[in-house]
């Protein structure tokens, strides 16, 4: 993946920011529910910490990309180093918040990007938006992997 | 990170009996999740398994479809260590014991 500057509007997505990490740094509910069944309570335990912590580590990337520059003139940077941490941060986030602020949304209705959202209370519909624009996020890094994958096969 | 298999304080009899209880070939299976985007359970599934495009694809659209995919078959510490790292990339992945064995 090679670095990318991307340019984003700091009134648009300032907002959507307070909104993610208010729910960042939760535990990881639906991965620690699915730890093996048969482990003691000690190495459930010990996944669930590990869990939570390689979460903050990949939480902590991501809002990385949020600083003084970005509310100067809305550029974040990704690149190598940053692109999977940014990836997983992404992923975990639209998870929490199916899990909680949008959680009364229908999946197929969620999937689709077919909500209504003037019908809508303020704080869904600021979620929702924080839910498109992770994955906005995470199809850019990815295209970029892609891309670098191609060319590093072609040459 | 290699998360410690074995329960160390146990007797002998009961860490034999866990390790009968363990052995055998267990299955890695990711199950369906509404939120992932299709082209990063792809991406994860390169990364993880190493899988080309075409079967990490495979695998992808098993999952969406049928609602599960076994994605690795083999020894319990190495299947846990697997679903471990699905899990820190977010996806839905369990772990299964392999009757077929």
């Amino acid at each position: 993946m090679k670095r990318i500057e991307v340019k984003l509007s700091v009134s648009v997505v300032a907002p959507l920011l307070d909104v993610l990490k208010s729910i960042a740094y939760e535990s990881p509910e639906q991965e620690s529910k699915q730890a093996p069944r048969d482990i003691d309570s000690d190495f459930r335990e010990v996944w669930n910490e590990e869990l939570l912590a390689h979460q903050k580590t990949d939480m902590d990337v991501l809002f990385g990309l949020f600083n003084e520059n970005f509310f100067i003139d809305g550029s974040i940077i990704l690149d190598p180093n940053n692109g999977e941490p940014v990836l997983r941060s992404c992923a975990a986030l639209r998870l929490r918040l199916r899990e909680t602020i949008l959680r009364d949304i229908k999946d197929e209705d969620l999937e689709g990007g077919q909500i209504h959202l003037e019908n809508l209370p303020d704080s869904i519909v600021r979620a929702f938006m924080g839910y498109l624009f992770l994955a906005t996020i995470q199809e850019l890094i990815i295209k970029h992997i892609e891309q670098g994958s191609t060319e590093s096969e072609g040459s | 990170m290699i998360i410690p298999l074995a329960k160390s304080n146990a007797s002998p009899e009961a860490q034999i009996a866990v390790q009968t209880q363990l052995s055998g070939a267990w299955r890695v299976v990711v199950l369906n999740d509404p939120v992932n985007l299709m082209s990063y359970v792809v991406l994860v599934f390169r990364k993880v398994f190493g899988f080309d495009e075409n079967k990490a694809r495979k695998h992808m659209l098993e999952v969406h479809e049928q609602g599960r995919s076994i994605v690795w078959i083999g020894v319990r510490e190495k299947a846990e260590a697997y679903v471990f790292t699905l899990h820190q990339w977010h996806l839905s992945a369990v772990l299964e014991r392999d009757e077929t064995y």
